[in-house]
């Protein structure tokens, strides 16, 4: 077995608005092995997204410890979160969140530029992606004249374009048609297999769970099982190792 | 490199149009301000600065260049027997009347000078116009007096208080914003100009009808130079105004200044320097004009500090989920402060260039048209530069306040 590429242990969060108490996670462990696609499904409100931004180094628990990449980030400074973030995660989001300013092209080459590449190799990286989602002819454009599919595939390109080791992924087809979705998904699987790259994602998306290794089920703030694709294991509220 | 701050600013065009034209205005009050602050504390020392002079002895009463007590002609004597004097000329100021030919009134302030000296110069002028004014009832004028004189050229006549005057020169840059319209002639002249008062030229005669005067406002108009004396030297007790000093060189300044204000009681000895700089701080301090243009170019810094940080704040807010990925991609916080610095700085420079060259064209058209100079120089182009810049970067300050709080969780909210 891989070594684990994020291992999370007993993880809590604990939101306070005002003097309201809200506990999301109650204790969650999990491992995910390095090259693995893993799934992350539960209802609505279970708290998949604040998992998500606390394994991702974005969110500090409130208690539990979360190791990357063999690197405790529980207790590292916001600097060193974001230096952390910057040279080993990809993101993905549900919206997008293409700069609406910037081409195709210059979106990848903006988020290889946070990741200090120099400007010829971040252009020559660029259009690298772009073909490798098949949007090469779409280099120039800018996110409004892009269908919600090319969106997405235009954020995969720059989040692997930096050769990250972990990709991290909220909903990604939720804004999209579920055909459109699937090629989606089946692109990251392919690039990220390609890449060696570890995916954490979150879907609500059923039709999707093919793709995936391994699919950990969340509910109320708790791991209720997880399952393996290929052998159809199923355990109970603990972890998969 | 992709600039996502360029990008997004000139995404909003119209916007980012009327935030330039804040800016836009912003610099122009302050240009305008400082640039007429400037044109005028400057121009009450430009006859300072025209002359070779290294100190000026004057009344120990000294206020100001144009306003101090005068000394006897005597002084000048005694001066240019102090050791390491070089040069001592004198220089006489006064005021009077202008009367134009058609008769407009308008108040002067005379100059007189020794035209074969080497000390003073009413701006430049050439060898042959001093020469002219070696004669009797001569002046130079200033080219922006030369309407208010109604004088149109060289050759021109007028009267000062009740003596002719030839103009045998026009010279330029001269004029102080804040004083009576220049006139230059010889030490000798200008002597006669000053003490040409009224009484002085009430001649009465005691005739059979009792006493009978005649003044010389009454005089006939083609009574010319001809019928009138010249005027003589100066006696020792006449009152003059500076005298000026050339020292030897290697003298030390500071030292012939101190035996200066010894061996003349009652004056005080400035270097050129020191002459000018208390003649612009009494303008610029002791009178609210200082004050008032000051406060002129402050506001206009203040307005636009609160324009460019409006567009910068607004900016920032609306791109506040594109801030949130930045910093979830992990950009280093320099990144992101660089983002909103280079949209100030982009609009500071934007907002600049149209803003100088609408002054550039101003200062041209009221120079011309109402003889108000605002001043422009390269260097002082670069401070109002330096300003924009400054003000803009102070605005980008309020806009990293709300980035440096914004939650790279939002990424995840839809
Ligand atoms: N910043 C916060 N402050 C307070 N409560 C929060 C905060 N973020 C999330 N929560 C709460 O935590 C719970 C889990 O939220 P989370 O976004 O993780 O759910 P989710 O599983 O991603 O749901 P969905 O499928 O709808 O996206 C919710 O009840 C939510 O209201
Ligand atoms: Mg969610």
């Amino acid at each position: 077995m891989a070594e684990a590429a994020i291992a999370a242990k007993a993880v809590e969060m604990v939101f306070r608005t005002g003097s309201v108490e809200t506990r999301v996670l109650k204790g969650i462990d999990l491992t995910v092995s390095a090259g693995e696609i893993r799934l992350l499904m539960g209802p609505s409100g279970s708290g998949k997204t604040t998992l998500l931004s606390i394994l991702a180094g974005i969110l500090t628990p409130t208690g539990g410890r979360v190791n990357l990449l063999g690197q405790e980030i529980t207790g590292l400074s916001r600097r060193q979160l974001a230096r952390f973030r910057r040279r080993h995660i990809g993101f993905i989001f549900q919206d997008f969140n293409l700069f609406p300013a910037l081409t195709a092209a210059e979106n990848i080459e903006l988020a290889l530029k946070i990741k200090q590449r120099s400007t010829a190799e971040a252009k020559r990286l660029a259009a690298e992606y772009l073909e490798q989602v098949g949007l090469a002819d779409r280099a120039r454009h800018l996110p409004k004249d892009l269908s919600g599919g090319q969106k997405q595939r235009v954020a995969i390109a720059r989040a692997l374009a930096g050769s990250p080791k972990i990709l991290m992924a909220d909903e990604p087809t939720a804004a999209l048609d579920s055909k459109t979705g699937q090629t989606v998904v089946a692109l990251i699987q392919n690039l990220a297999k390609e890449k060696g790259c570890t995916v954490l994602m979150v879907t609500h998306d059923p039709r999707i769970t093919d793709a995936a290794d391994r699919i950990t089920h969340l509910e109320d703030g708790l791991i209720s099982h997880s399952s393996s694709w290929q052998t159809r294991e199923v355990g109970g509220n603990g972890v998969i190792g | 490199m992709v600039s996502l701050a360029r990008k997004n600013l000139l995404k909003d065009l119209p916007r980012f149009l009327v935030a330039q034209a804040g800016i836009m205005f912003a610099v122009s009050l302050v240009t305008i301000q400082t640039g007429i602050l400037r044109g005028f504390t400057e121009s009450t020392t430009l006859l300072i600065e025209d002359s070779a002079t290294d100190i000026w002895v004057t009344s120990e009463n000294f206020v100001n260049f144009e306003l101090t007590e005068p000394i006897p002609y005597l002084e000048l004597a005694q001066a240019r027997q102090v050791e390491g004097v070089r040069r001592a000329e004198a220089l006489l100021i006064g005021s009077g009347r202008w009367y134009s030919d058609e008769g407009k009134l308008t108040t002067l302030r005379i100059f007189g000078f020794d035209p074969e000296g080497q000390l003073f110069r009413p701006g430049e002028v050439s060898a042959a116009s001093l020469e002219a004014l070696n004669q009797p009832y001569t002046a130079i004028i200033d080219q922006s007096n030369q309407r208010a004189f109604g004088i149109d050229q060289v050759g021109d006549t007028a009267r000062i208080r009740s003596l002719p005057v030839e103009v045998v020169s026009i010279t330029e840059e001269t004029q102080s914003l804040v004083s009576s319209k220049f006139v230059f002639a010889s030490l000798k002249n200008a002597n006669a100009y000053v003490n040409a008062g009224f009484s002085a030229e009430l001649t009465c005669q005691l005739g059979d009808n009792g006493l009978n005067c005649q003044n010389a406002y009454e005089r006939a108009p083609e009574t010319g130079a001809e019928a009138l004396p010249a005027p003589g030297p100066l006696e020792a007790d006449v009152p003059i105004t500076y005298i000026l000093i050339r020292a030897e060189p290697g003298t030390d300044i500071p030292a012939l200044k101190q035996r200066l204000e010894d061996t003349i009681t009652g004056t005080r000895a400035l270097t050129q320097a020191e002459l000018v700089e208390e003649t612009r701080a009494y303008w610029q301090e002791r009178t609210g004009i200082g004050f008032i243009l000051g406060l002129g170019a402050v506001v206009g810094i203040l307005v636009g500090i609160v324009i460019v940080a409006q567009i910068l704040y607004t900016s920032v807010s609306e791109h506040l989920k594109e801030f949130g990925t930045l910093k979830a991609m992990g950009a280093p916080d320099r990144m992101i402060y660089g983002v909103i610095v280079e949209q100030a700085l982009w609009m500071a420079v934007i907002g600049y260039i149209p803003g100088i060259s609408l002054c550039w064209g101003l200062s041209t058209w009221t120079l011309a048209s109402q003889g108000i100079i605002i001043l422009i120089t390269p260097v002082s182009a670069a401070g109002v530069f330096g300003i924009t810049v400054a003000m803009c970067l102070g605005s980008a300050f309020f806009a990293i306040q709300k980035v440096t709080r914004v939650d790279p969780g939002i990424v995840f909210k839809a």
